[in-house]
């Protein structure tokens, strides 16, 4: 795949992106997408409920949640493959609900599984989805190609799927979502069971997509990926948005602190009592043979906590600066880990 | 557009699958050239002829039921001498031609011709089958003698009115033959038969079985990803029609043009033919819907597809004649479509009947064709917009 010119996808660039006129000579729009109080029940149970959030053109928008949050409810809502018990949605300023059929061709679907017919070439699955957009004849061969070649399947197209390694399945399964030239595309855990090289592919693969000024919806519940291809990231648990925001934002709600993770033995209760008297330290925990600490700028506090720590009597194993990440952010927010 | 797309990817799909094909197009070849073998010559069933009138008519009898495929005919001299022969299972039949066939036949008498079997059920059914339709045969060319005969005399009018007097009379030709046994119609010669029950039978089990390939397509997600492009429920389940409505007339048309063409079969009327071929393949098709519908994994239906396929096939005549069962189990049989189509068969092939004879069940299995589609379109419907 070629990788994107890629300037780190800064959430300034993305925001000056925004303001760049639409493209697709549709609706006039402002942001490709506009979800508004998104609420969907199955029964008894709230999958989305009550959910909002907007994505500019160019931009990249992370739906980050662990299993069951409600990433592929709002998805299929988005899609247009389930309608909302409330709400509304917008794509290319087109009402989802009312206009199915037309913004259904403004969207990219990259399903959660892969659906592609493994008995049929790369070429016959891609030229099958094509057509369903409604390309045909030369226009759809070279665009078969184009996509091919994006993908990075040039050498394998005539091979059927079932011949494909899980990455490249994958790999094919996006390419099936840009054939029509989405405007928007929604990723739907794109890189579940895939081995890190190929996770590695996808995501600058869409990373370059994302920067020729494609939005770009993905859920994911790695952490990692959110933080790495996202300019903005939704955090999603239990049906609910419960943050949003560039990572920095969200990792202010937090606060901009470190966590030190010492693994000590010795006197532990006269070390804690020096770190908390320190500049610094905003908290300290002790459990058992460790002691926590929360600092602003970790890194730079370290020789100071060692040299508390031998004057104090107790005897440092291990030490780890931990950055505030999503994963930290999300504890907070939820009380739980993302993974389990 | 989007229907002739998904039954395009689907059929090609279908075209490389080895088993599939095998089912499709190798299987049906299979039992009818087996069939087809058996009842053109290979086993040939003996029939002893007591012949006690010499007569050229008499002689003509016996010389059709020589002809006729699969039987031979030896001579017995005497009725306990046939008798003996059939108690010794050397023939599976002795036919006693009367003193006086044919004087009374001219005279326009009728005439019983016995025909003795042990009353086995088995070979012997397809004998006295045969044995029938020779006699029908005969009974009426005698008919056509008669008429001739007497138009000799008499004016036009006279004669025109016996004419279509007689016409009215000709299906007396064949019940004449009932005299024989008690049935109330007489079924086309073993292989005739064989063809067209195969292709009912075949086309059905197919298409059940081709239920699995929706399955299929629908657990590869194939279809909710489809409907995430601009493309309606209502054209997917076009598509899926399509698709299994080709297969069925393909495998359909290659039935009748192989057993046309290579074995000989009479299709009877082409028009009411074809029309009875189109009117069962679209029973198929709802048939392979539903089954598609109906199943949750695609080995279900490949597997209990065809057993129910087999089972109607049965109930419904495909096996052997429901002439033969039971009237209770007769009726139970037009429970299904495949009786329908059969007793379209067999008034299409053994009383060359045109399409208003079959009307009737066309209508029956129009109907069959409407509600099995329907049902599949409902229930395919909700299971693309529900999963
Ligand atoms: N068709 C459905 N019928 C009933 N309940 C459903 C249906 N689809 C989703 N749910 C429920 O809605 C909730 C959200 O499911 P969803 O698939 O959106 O989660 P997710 O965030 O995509 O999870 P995962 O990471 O496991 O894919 C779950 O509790 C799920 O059981
Ligand atoms: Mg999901």
């Amino acid at each position: 795949m070629t990788p994107a010119p890629s300037t780190g996808a800064a959430p300034a660039s993305a925001a000056a992106r925004a303001r760049e006129p639409a493209r697709g000579g549709g609706d006039a729009y402002e942001d490709v997408l506009v979800a508004s109080h998104l609420t969907r029940r199955f029964g008894d149970r709230v999958a989305v409920d009550d959910v909002s959030f907007h994505i500019a053109p160019g931009e990249a928008y992370g739906l980050l949640g662990p299993n069951g949050a409600g990433k592929t409810t709002t998805i299929r809502l988005v899609c247009g493959l389930l309608s909302p018990d409330d709400g509304s949605i917008e794509v290319a300023g087109i009402d989802v609900t009312a206009g199915a059929t037309r913004a259904k061709a403004r969207i990219g679907y990259v399903p959660q599984e892969v659906s592609l017919y493994p008995d049929l070439t790369a070429r016959e699955n891609l030229a099958f989805f094509g057509r369903l957009y409604r390309l045909s004849g030369s226009a759809l061969r070279a665009r078969v190609d184009e996509v091919l070649e994006l993908v990075d399947l040039t050498d394998r197209a005539d091979d059927r799927v079932d011949a494909y390694s899980g990455g490249m399945r994958r790999r094919l399964n996006i390419g099936a979502s840009l054939l029509h030239r989405p405007e928007l595309l929604v990723l739907d855990e794109p890189t579940v069971g895939v081995d890190p090289q190929s996770r590695h592919a996808i995501m600058e693969s869409i990373r370059a997509l994302g920067s020729s000024g494609l939005a770009v919806l993905y859920t994911t519940h790695y952490m990692e990926e959110a933080e790495r291809l996202c300019d903005r990231v939704g955090i999603i648990d239990r049906g609910r948005l419960v943050a949003e925001g560039t990572r920095r934002e969200l990792v202010a709600r937090v606060g901009e602190r470190d966590r030190i993770l010492l693994s000590a033995s010795g006197s532990l209760g006269s070390f804690a009592a020096a770190c908390r008297s320190m500049e610094g330290i905003d908290s300290v925990d002790v459990s058992d043979s460790t002691v926590e600490l929360l600092a602003r700028d970790g890194r730079l506090r370290l020789p100071t906590v060692l040299a508390a720590a031998s004057s104090a009597g107790a005897s440092v194993r291990s030490v780890e600066v931990v950055e505030p990440d999503l994963e930290a952010v999300f504890l907070h927010l939820t009380g739980t880990a993302l993974r389990e | 557009m989007t229907a002739v797309t998904l039954a395009w990817t689907e059929l090609r799909r279908a075209a490389r699958d080895r088993t599939f094909l095998f089912f499709v197009l190798f299987l049906p070849f299979m039992v009818i050239l087996l069939i087809g073998v058996t009842t053109s010559g290979f086993t040939q069933e003996r029939v002893a002829v007591v012949q006690a009138d010499r007569s050229a008519m008499a002689d003509a009898l016996v010389a059709g039921l020589d002809a006729a495929p699969g039987l031979r005919v030896v001579r017995a001299t005497t009725r306990d001498a046939g008798v003996q022969r059939l108690r010794s299972g050397e023939v599976t039949a002795v036919v006693l031609v009367p003193a006086g066939f044919s004087s009374t036949l001219q005279s326009g008498g009728s005439v019983v011709v016995p025909v003795l079997s042990t009353g086995e059920v088995g070979s012997g059914g397809s004998t006295l089958t045969t044995i029938r339709s020779v006699v029908a045969r005969q009974a009426a060319t005698v008919q056509a003698a008669a008429f001739a005969t007497r138009s000799v005399s008499g004016t036009f009018d006279q004669n025109h009115a016996r004419a279509l007097a007689l016409q009215r009379e000709s299906p007396t030709a064949g019940v004449r033959t009932e005299v024989v046994d008690s049935a109330s119609s007489y079924l086309p010669l073993g292989f005739s038969y064989s063809a067209p029950t195969m292709l009912v039978l075949f086309v059905f089990i197919n298409a059940t079985a081709g239920g699995a390939a929706i399955i299929q397509t629908r657990r590869l997600g194939i279809f909710s990803r489809a409907l995430a492009a601009p493309v309606r429920p209502r054209d997917l389940v076009l598509g899926e029609g399509l698709c299994y409505l080709t297969l069925a007339v393909a495998q359909a048309a290659l039935i009748v043009l192989v057993g046309g063409l290579v074995f000989g079969v009479n299709w009877g009327n082409p028009l009411a033919a074809t029309v009875l071929v189109t009117v069962w393949c679209l029973v198929g098709t709802g048939a392979g819907l539903v089954s598609g519908t109906l199943f949750h994994t695609p080995e279900q239906a490949s597997a209990i597809g065809p057993a129910v396929g087999i089972a109607f096939g049965m109930l419904g005549g495909c096996m052997w004649p429901l002439e033969i069962v039971p009237a209770g189990v007769r009726a139970a049989g037009h429970l299904t479509p495949h009786a329908w189509a059969v007793d379209a068969w067999v008034t299409l092939l053994s009383r060359g009947g045109g399409l208003s004879d079959i009307l009737g069940p066309l209508a029956v299995l129009s109907a069959f064709a409407v509600a099995l589609l329907g049902t599949a379109t409902l229930r395919l419907r909700r299971s693309l917009t529900t999963a």
